[in-house]
């Protein structure tokens, strides 16, 4: 490209004018830069262009390929149990299961752990706007204001905390993973916290003021969905009860799609764990309580690691690299247009 | 005088030629409103498709509610058409960002400030006048772009209205009262010059005759001092006296004679005073004054001299003064006339009789009684005048110069490079005209004219007359491949049209039984095929008449009138663009107009510069318009796919709000201000880049299509794009998750560095304020977002933005993302505007090319050199774009067609009553002296 300054004022300035002012904006003739789409520009960004994507693509397909992933559907093999939840009035009677799986070879690293859910539309503008964020953030707020609805209070006007549909569908399945190792049965210490983003945990949510959570919470009422009132959530760890609970935050940020997964536990990594999820036979003991069947969804539970470019997507690193290879490709394309158009012209000019 | 009645009201000649003033849309504005339109039903469809989906995803009850989201008891309740209804609505309200509410506002702010730019501009000032372009609207400076016909006047807009009299013939001896050497006259030089041999003594008793004629045969008005209101401050203002008429001849000619050696000084009590050659002054008393009409294109007066002998002096057309002259040298004095004509010099005749005292009181009361009549004064006073005015001795003619103006055949010549046809409209004699036309480039050598004139329709029908021209035309243009663009190729032959006012009205004039269309279509058949048009004898009605004729043609070609007068109002108004000169005769038609500029040659810039650019940038900002709002709700409607038909937005309500208004709207405006995408002296250079744009050639509906479509495509880039990168997997590198926010964040984000980067792709011209407002507007858009969702706003009763933007830009793979869809969205506009370029270059892209190559390889050489190179010439035949040869084809066959139906038309329509229409005709357009009307 050629950068070509325009026009300098020396006319104007020859011709004294009886018009007072002419600046070079007002003439239209302010120095610029004129970019053209030159041959060999255009050329050499396509490559470039076409280098750049094709080695971000094989970049990103390697390091995609050293993700492991294990996803379990317990849907169907918790059938008792999805059968159980269907009756709404069984919702206090408990139900287990449990789904095993063997890993071949050592997951090595971070590990974490999903629950995944099909046809759940979290996405659902009904759904999405039904939450207050103030009551939320711990404020002494009405939130009959609130678009919380048909969730907002119980007949008798007790306010429901949390409010809003949102809150009420909390995930409440519970899942343990237990290493069977030579008949001896070790529970995998997994991780509560860490899970969601630090300014939801610290600043988004917060807990009203009080000396302790359970007077924090009085005058309200649990959601009708819920088992237990929002002040036992966790009743082990006093930092991550009540609105702060990790899990409770984390299913608070409604997903994009109908399809989705939320970060459930991380793998603690101590002891025999300490480089991850040594080979071997594996059990999931779930508590099974939030029922999916009613509207056809689905269940897993998700086992991941993660590398910089994020889980296991295969689109990003075929994107790239087709959209390189596009690029590259037409780059020759220009290239062999060009020169047949070249010679056409100079056998005219001869 | 005790007491005047002055007519005023609706039937003045002002109030009759006057033209109701209409709303001008320009065609930008229109096909703005037929996308628009389109739209509109985009959106409407759009809110059907999604509202009846929605009941269908509905109909089954675990999706219309489901356990976890259950609806509130007044929500079951509400009638099941209610609720179609407002969802239908709902939808609405979610896709109305598809018509662009802001593009209105950005278009009039584009118009409005970038008027401003003609106004500044420095070349169109006029050092003389002091005077700059005036822009009386700015509706319609786009449509300066798409011109197709320029309608000029004659007289103050081609020639300066500044008459300068030439010579004087009497007796077939010539005199000329100035030097002139090398085409420049010496004001001060008062000698006579005789070109032929002075005459003997009846030859001298004519001479003062004649100069006493002129002299006397007048309505001019002495001015003492100089406080006249600017009419007449030129050349005279030395002087102590003004002269002041409402005609310019007349004033040159007295000035005139005032050079030759008689000055007329004034007129006191009802006494003409002269002063004669040896400063004797001479007394006459002015009896009559039979006063000049169109009509009778003369004048007369009746003098008495001192000596008692009574003198009529008449002074008028030749035309009308011949046919009553009995003696005198009359052929001598005629081809002089005609000489002086054809040269363009506006003549006139003077002629005088001597009356006996008997006959001049038989006259006096004959005008007496006409006068007093109350009913048909006019024509009584017309008899009289005829009666009177015979006989005549003749004296001699004058010859009185309009000169043309500073490089108004360079101009006319752009125009018609530039693919404009010229048609020059006047109220003057066709053989004037006619020579001006030539002087100024209308009519070439080359140029065959074709007359349609009284004097032929005389001779033969109308019908006739139309039917051998139109064979003679088309009988090229049907054999020929002819490129309807070009008024100029060198191999065809080019045709120039005469007309004068009589036949227009006769062509115009519906006929009895109603087929008023035929003679139309076949005149604008002629029209058409005619490089240059001269349409002489008009009246101000007509010239609006003729405007609208070809604005209505079936075209529908955009027009432009230029004039400098009253009379030029009616079609400055009448025409799409009107541009008003700011001359001598007064303000009126530049206060009329949408555009006025001090000369004629200051159309040339306005058009081929200032226009060109006014159309290139808005037609890119409209299209643009609509390319943005497209990206920016398609994938808003595609969400709706995924969250079950809930009006769920996928951006935030601020990025909604401000999309249109902050992030992507200063560089588009800035846009249509500053963007040159070739230079201004290229474009005044080449006059026939002009026809790149030409027919709205930028707003077509293939370039709308197009441009809709390059914005459904980046619409479904970016959704699906991120769609697949969300899908059911971990963004993070810290394997936490992101909602639905952060996908429509992510989303809004390459959505608004792909359109303004698709901008900054089609931006040519970048100074340092697009740069600013460029790379600023993107800028603003991050800090705005990493402000928005950097606090707990106070006010908001959801923070669902709260650090989405933050997190977003804290993994990696939406880095990568974002930098992918990006790049893969702006590709294909680039490759085709590469393919295009290489393929089927435009003459603007050529020169662009070309001025390139040349700046590269050999600097000194001007662009031109290279344009000389057979590549660009064979753009005209071979490379050129379909377009061009689709109408030429259509138009081929039109006239095919034509041609036959008029053929086998059997000649009924002949012309049994035509001598008295060509009289009424007649009326209206016979005016000599134009300023006169």
């Amino acid at each position: 490209m050629k950068n070509k300054m325009g026009f300098t004022l020396q006319e104007g300035e020859a011709q004294p004018s009886r018009c007072p002012d002419n600046s070079a904006f007002k003439q239209q003739k302010l120095p610029a830069w004129k970019p053209q789409l030159t041959i060999a520009t255009v050329l050499s960004s396509f490559f470039l262009i076409g280098a750049f994507c094709l080695s971000v693509g094989i970049c990103l397909i390697l390091s995609s390929n050293s993700i492991r992933e294990i996803q379990i559907d317990y849907t169907d093999k918790c059938s008792d149990c999805s059968k159980l939840r269907e009756n709404t009035s069984n919702w206090n009677k408990e139900c287990y299961c449990s789904a095993n799986f063997t890993l071949k070879e050592d997951i090595l690293g971070d590990v974490f752990m999903y629950y995944g859910l099909q046809n759940f539309y979290q996405n659902h503008r009904r759904y999405v706007i039904s939450r207050s964020d103030a009551q939320l953030l711990g404020r002494n707020v009405n939130i009959q204001k609130s678009y919380c609805a048909p969730f907002t209070t119980y007949r008798n006007g007790t306010p429901m905390a949390p409010c809003g549909a949102v809150a009420n569908s909390m995930f409440n399945d519970t899942i343990d993973l237990f290493y069977n190792i030579n008949s001896s049965v070790i529970q995998v210490p997994l991780l509560k916290t860490g899970n969601s983003w630090w300014t939801d945990k610290n600043v988004k949510f917060r807990n009203p003021k009080s000396h302790n959570l359970s007077s924090a919470f009085a005058g309200t009422a649990r959601p009708p969905y819920w088992q237990k009132p929002v002040y036992l959530l966790d009743e082990e760890d006093e930092r991550n009860n009540g609105y702060i609970n990790e899990d409770f935050i984390v299913w608070m940020r409604v997903s994009a799609f109908a399809t989705f997964r939320n970060l459930y536990r991380r793998l603690g990594r101590i002891r025999q764990f300490k480089d991850g999820l040594p080979a071997g036979n594996y059990t999931f003991h779930i508590s099974y309580n939030f029922p999916v069947t009613k509207f056809k969804g689905r269940k897993q539970v998700i086992l991941s690691t993660v590398v910089w470019s994020g889980g296991r997507n295969p689109f990003l690193g075929i994107a790239y690299v087709v959209s390189g290879a596009t690029a590259t490709l037409t780059g020759f394309v220009i290239t062999a247009i060009h020169l047949k158009l070249r010679k056409k012209k100079t056998y005219f000019q001869r | 005088i005790s007491g005047v009645a002055i007519y005023t009201g609706m039937e003045t000649k002002m109030a009759l030629n006057y033209q109701a003033k209409s709303q001008k849309r320009s065609a930008v504005e229109k096909s703005m409103n037929v996308f628009l339109i389109v739209y509109l039903c985009i959106l409407i469809s759009k809110a059907l498709i999604n509202t009846v989906l929605k009941y269908v995803w509905q109909s089954e009850p675990f999706r219309d509610e489901p356990w976890y989201n259950q609806k509130t008891e007044p929500e079951r309740k509400r009638n099941l058409f209610l609720r179609a209804f407002t969802d239908f609505l709902a939808f609405m309200v979610l896709f109305n960002y598809i018509i662009p509410v802001s593009m209105y506002v950005t278009v009039e702010m584009q118009k409005f400030l970038g008027s401003y730019f003609l106004t500044w501009d420095e070349e169109m000032f006029d050092e003389d006048t002091g005077e700059g372009p005036l822009v009386n609207t700015s509706d319609l400076n786009e449509e300066l772009g798409q011109i197709e016909y320029v309608f000029t006047d004659k007289t103050g807009t081609l020639t300066e209205n500044n008459m300068e009299f030439v010579e004087c013939c009497i007796e077939g001896h010539v005199y000329v009262p100035h030097v002139i050497c090398n085409g420049q006259i010496l004001h001060d030089c008062t000698g006579i010059d005789m070109i032929d041999s002075s005459p003997g003594g009846s030859g001298k008793e004519r001479e003062e005759l004649f100069f006493r004629a002129l002299c006397l045969c007048h309505t001019v008005q002495v001015k003492d001092d100089d406080s006249v209101d600017g009419l007449k401050k030129n050349q005279l203002s030395r002087r102590s006296c003004i002269y002041i008429s409402s005609s310019p001849d007349e004033v040159a000619l007295v000035e005139g004679i005032q050079r030759l050696g008689y000055t007329y000084l004034r007129l006191k009590d009802n006494f003409m005073e002269i002063l004669n050659r040896e400063n004797n002054i001479e007394k006459f008393e002015l009896l009559e004054v039979l006063s000049f009409d169109s009509v009778r294109r003369r004048m007369s007066v009746i003098v008495k001299s001192s000596a008692g002998d009574i003198f009529l002096f008449c002074k008028g057309a030749d035309s009308s003064i011949f046919p009553r002259v009995k003696e005198g040298k009359i052929e001598q004095i005629r081809s002089r006339v005609e000489r002086n004509a054809v040269e363009g010099l506006r003549t006139l005749c003077v002629a005088y009789k001597k009356l006996t005292a008997e006959e001049y009181s038989n006259a006096q009361k004959l005008l007496q009684n006409a006068k007093l009549a109350l009913q048909d004064r006019e024509k009584k006073l017309a008899e009289v005048y005829e009666k009177i005015e015979r006989d005549f001795i003749l004296l001699g003619a004058t010859a009185v110069e309009d000169r043309l103006q500073e490089k108004a055949a360079d101009t006319i010549e752009a125009l018609q490079k530039a693919g404009i046809k010229v048609w020059v409209l006047t109220g003057d004699k066709m053989e004037t005209a006619a020579a001006t036309c030539y002087a100024c480039k209308l009519f070439r050598r080359n140029t065959q004219i074709l007359e349609l004139t009284t004097k032929k329709i005389e001779e033969q029908s109308l019908h006739d007359v139309l039917f051998d021209l139109s064979k003679t035309v088309l009988r090229h243009s049907g054999s020929l491949t002819r490129d309807t663009f070009s008024g100029l190729s060198t191999d065809m032959q080019d045709y120039g049209l005469i007309i004068d006012g009589a036949a227009l009205s006769l062509i115009m004039k519906p006929r009895q039984d109603g087929s008023s269309g035929n003679y139309r279509e076949l005149f604008l058949e002629i029209c058409r095929n005619c490089s240059a048009v001269l349409c002489c004898r008009m009246a101000p009605l007509q010239k609006a008449q003729i405007v609208k004729l070809i604005k209505l043609s079936k075209e529908h070609p955009i027009t432009l009138a230029i004039g400098d007068g009253a009379n030029d109002v009616s079609m400055i108004l009448e025409a799409h663009v009107g541009i008003g000169i700011i001359g001598k005769e007064g303000r009126q038609a530049a206060r009329n107009s949408d555009y006025a500029i001090p000369k004629f040659k200051h159309l040339k810039k306005m058009l081929l510069v200032h226009g060109h650019f006014y159309y290139v940038r808005i037609s890119e900002l409209v299209q643009y318009f609509f390319y943005k709002n497209v990206c920016f709700i398609f994938p808003q409607f595609l969400y709706q796919f995924f969250c079950g038909f809930s009006q769920q937005t996928l951006y935030d309500t601020a990025y909604l709000t401000l999309y249109n208004i902050s992030f992507t709207s200063l560089p588009i405006l800035l846009y249509g201000l500053m963007e040159q995408h070739v230079s201004a002296d290229t474009l005044k250079r080449e006059p026939s880049l002009y026809r790149d744009v030409a027919k709205n050639a930028l707003l077509r509906w293939r370039a709308f299509i197009y441009w809709t479509f390059l914005g459904v495509f980046d619409a479904v880039v970016f959704f699906f794009g991120a769609y697949l990168l969300f899908d059911n997997t971990i963004v993070t590198s810290n394997g936490q998750m992101f909602g639905n926010w952060t996908f429509g964040t992510l989303v809004f984000t390459v959505l608004v560095f792909t359109v303004t980067l698709k901008l900054a792709l089609d931006t040519h011209y970048w100074t340092w304020i697009n740069h600013f407002m460029i790379w600023g507007s993107l800028i603003f858009y991050i800090i705005f977002s990493l402000l928005w969702g950097g606090i707990i706003w106070p006010f908001l009763n959801y923070q669902r933005m709260y650090y989405v933007f933050m997190q977003m830009l804290s993994s990696g793979p939406a880095w990568l993302g974002i930098i992918l869809l990006i790049t893969v969205s702006l590709l294909p506009d680039v490759l085709k505007k590469v393919l295009c370029r290489q393929l089927w270059p435009t003459a603007t892209e050529r020169i662009q090319n070309a001025s390139r190559h040349c700046r590269e390889h050999i600097s000194e050489f001007t662009p031109l050199a290279c344009l000389k190179s057979p590549g660009y010439r064979s753009s005209d035949c071979s490379n050129s774009p379909a377009r061009r040869s689709n109408s030429h084809s259509k138009k081929t066959m039109f006239t095919h067609w034509k041609g036959v139906d008029y053929s086998v038309l059997p000649s009924v329509f002949g012309y049994s009553n035509k001598p008295c229409r060509s009289s009424a005709g007649y009326r209206f357009s016979g005016s000599g002296l134009e300023t006169s009307v």
